[in-house]
């Protein structure tokens, strides 16, 4: 049978990534000027999916609002897990959503649209209890680490403690349309249904066939990796938008003055402006209705939607969510720094600032390398601040 | 987007299928619809409008076949007029097409066979399929062959589906554009999409490109586009098709005020330069009235009220009419623009007051969400809101959309000192919305009161319509009383319907004189034991007075009364769902009223 419906995972908050997942789910962060999950879609649609079914749980409607009933003609069908208890349960709850054998991508890593095609080709070629993409990756250890043998898997250890591995599951499945039943019946480890337990048993009796793949493969842990996500996206060119210049791209609903100065690489979404004397770029997003002001100066950055930068700021090595105000004269000058998240430091991360959801930065505040602001943090005129900031703050100088 | 439908096998009942089956296809868009039956020749009905125009004109008619094709479409480029609709037609009227995608080698089709004399009724790309087909079976192609090599000269995409005058098969293809087959015991369907054949069967085939269909009363069968066969599965659907449409929410309701920042971008896009302090209203033509008479209908009504606030701000005098009073009672019209709000461009009152106005001699602007509709046809400018086809009965989205479409049309006509203040607040309205939608409580809010006997809503200046439009979405939906009131009437008479049973929505926004005067009238009501629900942005200490607090962001003035309306969606929403309303369908109202 023919792979053609696509199961997208897409309920899981991303809890390493707070604060910038206060309103949205993960594969909705921006991987330069659009969500992740964008461009899932995008992989999943050009290699020929004819349904795509979602699965959504954490601040689902901000997956359903953004895709809507059909993407690029595909219809779209969203089905909820109410509790995130792991990958094989968010897969049961499109149980009723598919008929045939599936296709499974996780929805918060960026992915090839090849790999998804070499996946669908490998399982239809002789059906094996499951196919998946497995690709050579630095930090294995970090993933579930795979052994193959002939084409067929015959290890798969989550996050193994040794560094011997050097393939990963890529998070790209298809599978026999019974995958729901071996699911079903596969043994909670507490309470977690994870996906990769069950093709565990797949293994035990049957045949679980490793794809090797190539290309880009992204992920992004923690608020910083989406600066390097962003380099990746602009330094391939995956962008929605055509380039006005080699590395330069522009939306076509979009104004960017004649005095303003771009430097490739660097994207401006729809409804963005740019105001005369403003240097954007190099490696730089500005998603959709960003502004711009006078001679602000924005580099390595990633600013999402509806995020506004007045006159006279720099911004460096900065990640802002959407809807964030920064007053004039502000400045992140970035560089390297130790980042505290929960108990882990995490030494010399070139960082400039994460401004979460609806930050205001009134004007002259000064941003230390590193610093991590909380949604709807305000911060008064003036205002030094360096570490982290909580949800709802009200800093003064 | 549009949507398309076959059916063969169904006998005398065909024509009911299709039409059923294209108002299952309306989450597509519909401002206008055909069906095309074959018998030993073509029948073919078509009309710009809905589906319910559709079911209109084929009241009047005596239509019959036992195959058929019908279409569904929402034009954003170009009218929706009865001859742009589908089905089409070739020069002999033997062949009848529904297509859905572009044909983008059109031009050159239709020039070739325009000088080989063939007849064009249509602006349409899809109008050259009919008549390549005509000329393929003039040179002695069997109906299939014919069909097959018309559809091999197109580039594009496309999906077709064909009828001939004789033949008792439909014939489809696709290329990157959705077509599925319905299998049933005895009858077949094609599709854009399943809900349009799913209350007739499960069993649903999905088309490949470059693949070819043929159904008939028999069977079906798919090939290659040169004929070869394919091996197709047929799949079972389980899934509930209804919902497909809805984005995963239970009601378009919620789907369309959900999608307010993303209909409001739309609205904006291209139009605003925040950093010139500009707006370009594209081919709207020069208008500099005097003064400016709206006419309008229901919550298009509201959107007119708070405009003509906007051109009073602005020093031009403005009037609100209901239309229906105003076609019957024509005020002195004078140099006045005459400005008709209508989401459907088809509201049969406001149609009637732009005529009469027209007759007198005024000029006529429509401000639409609906291209090529009647109103934007028949007066002089047509400014579009581009909210995006609404399914839900009551209008949720077109209301914002109309606002921000207003808020540009008085920055087109006048230019004030604080444009460019508007214009950033236009542009901040997007994520307005958004931060609503994230954090409101209203559904805790309406599950306080949903026993309550009436609901009340007061605001003034700019709150004035939005109280007005609270009470309208919460009449229509949960089928409770609710009145609005200008908040400084309140004490001319309808506290004496205030009770502490009878909760007041009271829209504060900004701390200046007008929310002042409403927090005086706030305490009016709560000295009469009323529960007091604030929609505050939180500048003044109204929150001291009130019972609950519905927060909404610090915004520009002119645009807050948008952002506080979606809190007042959501209360009505809410409580008429905790209700079990029909709430898409209300009962007795329909989406636009055709009829005075």
């Amino acid at each position: 049978m023919s792979v053609s419906t696509a199961v997208v995972l897409a309920a899981g908050e991303g809890t390493r990534l707070r604060p910038l997942t206060r309103n949205r789910p993960k594969p909705m962060l921006p991987a330069a000027n659009r969500p992740i999950l964008e461009h899932v879609f995008d992989a999943l649609v050009e290699a020929g999916m004819e349904r795509l079914v979602c699965v959504v749980g954490y601040k689902h409607d901000r997956v359903q609002d953004h895709f809507g009933p059909t993407y690029r003609s595909v219809p779209v069908q969203y089905v909820r897990q109410h509790k995130q208890l792991g990958s094989g349960h968010a897969l049961l709850q499109a149980r009723s959503a598919v008929q045939g054998p599936p296709l499974v991508v996780n929805g918060d890593r960026l992915i090839e649209t090849e790999m998804i095609e070499a996946v669908a080709d490998a399982y239809e070629r002789d059906e094996p209890a499951a196919a998946l993409a497995v690709l050579e990756h630095p930090k294995a250890s970090q993933y579930g680490a795979i052994s193959l043998q002939n084409d067929e898997i015959t290890e798969l250890i989550e996050k193994p403690t040794t560094d011997e591995y050097r393939l990963i599951n890529a998070g790209i499945y298809a599978f026999q349309p019974d995958i729901f039943d071996e699911i079903a019946d596969t043994p909670r480890t507490e309470g977690e249904l994870a996906l990769t337990d069950t093709i565990a048993r797949l293994m035990d009796r049957d045949r679980v066939k490793g794809v090797h793949c190539e290309g880009m493969w992204v992920d992004a842990t923690y608020p910083w990796d989406l600066l390097e996500m962003g380099r990746e996206v602009l330094a391939r060119g995956r962008v929605d938008t055509a380039a006005q210049d080699e590395g330069i791209w522009v939306h076509e609903d979009a104004l960017v003055h004649d005095a303003a100065t771009l430097r490739a690489p660097v994207v401006v979404g729809p409804d963005s402006e740019v105001g005369p004397g403003a240097v954007v770029g190099p490696d730089t997003a500005l998603g959709r209705n960003v502004t711009i002001g006078a001679n602000a100066t924005v580099e390595r950055s990633v600013l999402d939607a509806d995020t506004r930068v007045d006159a006279g700021s720099t911004l460096f090595d900065t990640v802002a969510g959407q809807d964030v105000h920064v007053g004039a004269g502000t400045v992140a000058p970035g560089g390297d720094a130790d980042v505290r998240v929960g108990n882990r430091v995490f030494e010399d991360q070139r960082l400039g600032a994460v401004l979460s959801d609806r930050v205001t930065a009134d004007g002259n505040v000064s941003l230390d390398p590193g610093t991590l602001v909380g949604p709807s943090a305000h911060l008064h005129t003036g205002a030094h601040v360096q570490g982290r900031i909580a949800e709802g703050a009200e800093v003064m100088r | 987007m549009c949507g398309i439908i076959g059916c063969a096998g169904r006998h005398g009942e065909t024509l009911d299928v299709l039409v059923h089956g294209l108002s299952k296809l309306e989450y597509r868009g519909y401002d206008s619809a055909g069906v095309a039956l074959a018998t030993d020749e073509i029948e073919v009905c078509k009309t710009a409008g809905e589906i319910d125009d559709l079911r209109a004109a084929l009241s009047e008619r005596e239509l019959s076949g036992t195959v058929g094709i019908g279409h569904t479409r929402w034009s954003t480029h170009g009218p929706p007029t009865d001859e742009n609709a589908h089905p089409h037609q070739d020069c002999l009227g033997d062949v009848a097409v529904v297509h859905n995608g572009i044909i983008e080698n059109y031009q050159t089709l239709r020039d070739r066979l325009s000088t080989a004399g063939h007849e064009f009724r249509s602006d349409t790309d899809t109008e050259v399929v009919p008549h390549l087909i005509e000329d393929e079976l003039a040179d002695g192609a069997d109906p299939e062959d014919a069909v097959r090599n018309a559809i091999a000269q197109l580039e594009g995409s496309y999906a077709v589906a064909a009828v001939i005058a004789g033949e008792d098969t439909i014939f489809a293809a696709r290329n990157d554009s959705p077509l599925v087959l319905g299998i049933d015991e005895d009858a077949y369907y094609l599709a854009s999409d399943v809900p349009a054949f799913r209350d007739h069967t499960d069993r649903v085939i999905y088309m490949d490109d470059g693949e070819f269909a043929a159904i008939d009363a028999d069977g079906w069968t798919v090939t290659t586009l040169s004929g070869d066969p394919v091996d197709k599965d047929v799949d079972t659907v389980d899934w509930d098709p209804e919902e497909t449409g809805k984005s995963g929410y239970d009601h378009f309701m919620l789907k369309e005020i959900h999608e307010q920042p993303r209909a409001l971008r739309q609205c904006l896009r291209g139009r605003v330069g925040e950093l010139a302090g500009e707006v370009d209203l594209g081919d709207l033509g020069d208008l500099t009235p005097r003064a400016v008479q709206f006419v309008a209908c229901g919550t298009s009504y509201h959107a007119a009220v708070y405009a003509t606030q906007l051109f009073q701000q602005a020093g031009i005098p403005a009037q609100a009419f209901l239309a229906s009073e105003y076609t019957t009672s024509t005020p002195p019209i004078g140099d006045s623009l005459v400005v008709g709000v209508t989401q459907s461009g088809e509201t049969a009152d406001t149609l009637s007051a732009l005529r009469e106005a027209q007759r007198r001699g005024a000029r006529t602007l429509a401000v639409t969400n609906t291209v090529g509709s009647t109103a934007a046809r028949e007066c002089d400018h047509a400014l579009y809101i581009r909210a995006g086809p609404e399914i839900g009965v009551a209008a949720t989205k077109t209301f914002s959309s109309q606002i921000a479409a207003l808020n540009l049309l008085t920055l087109g006509i006048a230019s004030g000192d604080d444009d460019r203040e508007v214009i950033s607040g236009l542009r901040d309205l997007p994520s307005a919305v958004q931060e609503i939608l994230d954090d409101s409580v209203a559904r805790d809010v309406a599950e306080t009161y949903r026993d309550a006997g009436s609901y009340f809503f007061i605001g003034r200046g700019l709150n004035y319509p939005v109280a007005l439009e609270g009470a309208l979405k919460m009449k229509e939906i949960t089928y409770k009383h609710a009145e609005g009131f200008a908040a400084g009437e309140l004490k001319h008479g309808p506290l004496a319907l205030v009770t502490e049973d009878t909760p007041v929505f009271a829209l504060v926004t900004g701390d200046g004189e007008m929310a002042r005067k409403t927090i005086g009238n706030v305490k009016e009501v709560e000295a009469r034991d009323a529960p007091v629900v604030a929609v505050t942005d939180g500048a003044s200490d109204v929150e001291r007075y009130a019972d609950h607090v519905l927060e909404v962001p610090d915004t520009h003035p002119r645009v807050a009364a948008v952002v506080a309306n979606v809190q007042l969606q959501l209360v009505a929403y809410h409580t008429a769902n905790m209700l079990g309303r029909s709430i898409d369908k209300p009962r007795n109202l329909a989406k636009s009223v055709t009829v005075e």
